[in-house]
């Protein structure tokens, strides 16, 4: 006979952590539960004792803290429509679009940078309103549909900046992503600045709303099994549509920030930020909630991620670093995560079949 | 061997057969989490033999079917094929969906088998393929059209299709066939030519395994007939001492003209749910009434329109209705979002992929459809409170472990369906639509949701249950429709709702019984 194991390779069964539950505190800080963290404390420590100079100095982690937050609002973006089964994979394009977009409403339309921001945000929306009716309403796969959008959008993107810089920004408007709060008083650039303000509170309220909220639980119940959670009484569509707008805004906001730190609608940056934003969001979902997608996992990976490459750098290796760690961590994250399922599951048929024999031997 | 009472022993098979069956499949079992699919099944096939094994949905039929496939590892048991002068005995396996792509012809579906190995890269002789088509067709009866997609054809041409390439490339004719449950979508007279085509195949030295739930097909074609129930071997007689009550009464577990029927006595309130004319899918002008208080039952196999009901009259599969009144209110234009909101409550029978979040908590899954009730001030889940509820209702629905924080996936089957029927009744609906309430649940998790499905009724719910397990349906119902090719066939109500009854009325079988 053949023994072909017939149980579905779809996903499986992690366990929860819950708190309550005996071993909780053991279980919580268990390396499967929280290993980005300690693949953080081993970045630090070897890169820590080999370039301790420039790696150990607070400048470098505030300049860290400053350039990540804004891939983490990326990664954020990309969180939440896949939160309720939707790839956003147009999301570097929406955050570089919205880059030139704040540029050109203030320079050729000469808007005042107060208006040009909530304009841009309001145009973020709008992408993902359509994003979202392409996949419900056009019954197109989200992968297929956002990689269309992100084409599109960086069609408009070219048209827009005519492949320039965008220069000649108003001052106030640089002072939106470089102000921030002084920490020493003689050394007015040592600083945490407005986009790390402006990532943590968006942090708090997705983190909020998906986790606390019935309209959160929702969006997990439509990502993991869309025909389940309809019968429950989920509207699955209209949420992917909401949970693209909100990615939307929030891709906006970070192209806003984007601009307003190099002080130009540069048509480059905004591309780059889709393989980091994915990689952070399928590695954080390894972390604190046992294969589910989550903010505070996803906060953390940018962050090593980002220690890593920053690591490599200081130790004098070429900028393509980036990409390479980016791409194997990726690989890593997803397999990682499926890895883990399979092995729980195998335990949990086990504790489920207790009593039964699984030996091949005839009964007669 | 299983020893049965009701076993009479393999009986001599109308063909002359050699000692050494084609296939013997000895003890074989086959355990799912708290239930024995198939408790030492054993069966053989004689070359020229036309075996024919039935029973009920959940008898262990498509488990062993599955097991031989090699889908399924068998917990116990062997299966040997026997060998001649040389000649391995081969498996030949068509299953129900036939395994076809539905978007290339038929020529391109009948080469997928052909050109193995390196041989894959050489080009497509068309003409050859084309002509080895129409060959292969042309052995049973007419031939069709072998160069449009096969989604353009006949039902029964498709089955042709999928016959023609189980038993393409055979080198000798003393193999084993299986066929399961071919006649699904066939008409009567597309079966006949799937009969005819078994049949010459077993004249030619095949063994064949025809796996049906229609008992007049098999009582039709075999020349054996194996009854399985409850994952047992009940009986294995030959077709010449069987008789269409005998069958049925192997097949329910009853003895012939014993009359069983429940004893349901319960107190009717206010009509809650009424439909007239509803229409969708195979579903022809189904007229239906249930009152608060009420337990209906719907009956019918496989095809009658049995499965897709209950979703109608949910919303989340759309039907044409006449007219439709939940709760004394017209309700036309439905959805499974405003169903709830109307006071419905729909248990699919698909736990896995409809009934259940399977990757999310119990205590995530059982307060899905209303959380509005948990929430704090600031519009937040409240978690205590949430997990609180969800501790009350695994204890009330004896839920084991009771761990609220458990995930879903990981409970047994029968627990599972509790859970489900906790998230569904914890708001006490007024209508209850229940599709095969205990279907892959073990005995003991199987009282409970009875129990459970019996205390809501008393509390005022109106239950529709869709079930094919005819015992189930004399357990718990004050009445049941039939279900026959998407009309009711009949109404069974007090000393009429029998066992015996419902599977006569459902395989609409003449019997010297029925009035």
């Amino acid at each position: 006979m053949k023994k072909t194991e017939s149980i579905s390779i779809a996903q499986e069964a992690p366990e929860t952590s819950g708190s309550a539950r005996p071993g909780g505190l053991r279980k919580a800080l268990s390396f499967s539960n929280i290993s980005a963290i300690y693949i953080f404390i081993v970045l630090f420590a070897v890169f820590a004792i080999i370039t301790p100079k420039t790696f150990l100095t607070a400048g470098t982690w505030l300049v860290l803290l400053d350039a990540q937050s804004i891939t983490v609002l990326a990664a954020i973006a990309v969180l939440i429509p896949l939160v309720n089964g939707v790839f956003n994979l147009a999301i570097g394009a929406e955050v570089g679009f919205a880059v030139i977009l704040v540029a050109v409403l203030q320079t050729k339309l000469q808007l005042p940078w107060g208006i040009a921001i909530p304009l841009t945000i309001l145009v973020g929306a709008l992408i993902g309103i359509v994003s979202g009716l392409i996949i419900t309403k056009g019954k197109i796969d989200s992968f297929i549909a956002t990689l269309g959008m992100s084409s599109i959008l960086l069609a408009g993107l070219a048209f827009l900046s005519e492949n320039r810089q965008i220069i000649g920004l108003e001052d106030g408007f640089r002072l939106f992503a470089t102000g921030g709060l002084p920490l020493d008083p003689n050394n007015p650039n040592f600083k945490l600045t407005n986009p790390v303000f402006i990532m943590l509170l968006v942090a708090v309220v997705v983190w909020y709303v998906l986790e606390r909220t019935p309209i959160g639980r929702r969006m997990y119940a439509a990502g993991y099994n869309p025909d389940g959670a309809r019968l429950s009484g989920v509207n699955v569509g209209r949420l992917q549509v909401a949970s693209l707008v909100a990615g939307g805004i929030i891709a906006s906001l970070a192209g806003v920030l984007l601009a307003s730190r190099i002080n130009a609608g540069d048509p480059t940056v905004g591309p780059g930020l889709l393989l980091p934003a994915l990689t952070a969001v399928f590695l954080g979902s390894t972390q604190f909630k046992g294969g589910r997608f989550n903010v505070w996992g996803t906060v953390i990976s940018v962050y090593v991620l980002a220690v890593g490459i920053k690591g490599l750098q200081l130790l004098g290796a070429q900028n393509w670093v980036s990409d390479l760690f980016n791409g194997v961590a990726l690989l890593a994250a997803v397999g990682l995560s499926r890895y883990e399922r399979t092995a729980r599951r195998g335990s949990a048929i086990r504790r489920a079949t207790p009593r039964f024999g699984r030996s091949k031997t005839p009964t007669e | 061997m299983t020893d049965d009472t009701t076993t009479t022993g393999p009986a001599a098979a109308p063909a002359p057969r050699d000692t050494a069956p084609l296939l013997r499949i000895e003890g074989m079992i086959k355990d799912f989490p708290g239930n024995r699919a198939l408790d030492e099944v054993s069966l053989d096939v004689h070359s020229g033999e036309v075996v024919a094994v039935v029973g009920h949905n959940g008898s262990g039929k498509s488990t062993l079917v599955k097991i031989l496939a090699g889908v399924y590892t068998s917990d116990g048991g062997e299966v040997e094929l026997s060998s001649r002068d040389g000649m391995d005995t081969e498996l030949h396996i068509i299953h129900q969906d036939l395994g076809l792509a539905n978007e290339l012809t038929a020529v391109e579906n009948l080469g997928i088998t052909h050109y193995q190995g390196a041989a894959s890269f050489a080009p497509f002789d068309r003409k050859k393929e084309r002509a080895k088509a129409r060959q292969l067709i042309g052995r049973f009866g007419e031939p069709f059209d072998v160069d449009v997609p096969i989604s353009r054809l006949a039902p029964a041409q498709r089955s042709i299709i999928g016959i023609a390439r189980a038993l393409d490339g055979w080198q000798h004719p003393r193999n084993v066939l299986i066929l399961d449950e071919p006649t699904e979508a066939l008409h009567a007279t597309e079966v006949r030519v799937l009969f005819d085509a078994v049949k010459k195949l077993a004249a030619d030295g095949a063994g064949v395994i025809f796996i049906s739930h229609r008992l007049d097909e098999v009582l039709d074609i075999a020349d054996r007939v194996v009854v399985l129930r409850d994952g047992r071997k009940v009986a294995d007689e030959s077709r010449s001492s069987l008789d269409h009550d005998r069958l049925v009464s192997y097949v329910t577990g009853i003895p012939v003209g014993e009359a069983e029927h429940g004893e349901n006595a319960r107190v009717h309130g206010e009509v809650v749910l009424e439909i007239t004319g509803l229409t969708g899918a195979i579903l022809e002008d189904v007229d239906l009434r249930v009152s608060a208080g009420e337990v209906v039952g719907v009956a019918g196999v496989l095809g009658s329109g049995r499965e897709t009901l209950p979703a109608m009259i949910f919303g989340s599969i759309d039907a044409d209705v006449d007219s439709f009144t939940l709760a004394g209110k017209p309700y036309l234009k439905r959805s499974p979002g405003e169903s709830i909101r109307r006071g419905a409550a729909f248990v699919p029978g698909d736990r896995a992929k409809l009934g259940s979040v399977r990757l999310m908590t119990a205590r995530e899954n059982v307060t899905l459809p209303e959380l509005k009730t948990l929430t704090n001030s600031l519009g937040g889940i409240s978690l205590g409170k949430e997990r609180e509820h969800a501790e009350t209702l695994i204890r009330t629905y004896d839920v084991k472990p009771p761990r609220s924080e458990q995930t879903f996936a990981q409970f047994s089957g029968g627990n599972q369906q509790k859970i489900v029927f906790a998230k569904w009744l914890r708001n006490k609906p007024r209508l209850l639509l229940l599709e095969e309430p205990t279907q892959g649940v073990d005995i003991g998790a199987k009282q409970a949701i009875y129990d459970a499905i019996d205390n809501a009724a008393e509390g005022g719910a109106a239950v529709l249950v869709c079930s094919s397990e005819a015992k189930e349906l004399v357990r718990l119902c004050d009445r049941v429709l039939v279900l026959r090719e998407g009309r009711i066939a009949a109404e069974l109500a007090g000393d009429e709702l029998t066992e015996t009854r419902l599977v006569i009325e459902g395989y609409g079988l003449k019997s010297e019984d029925a009035p």
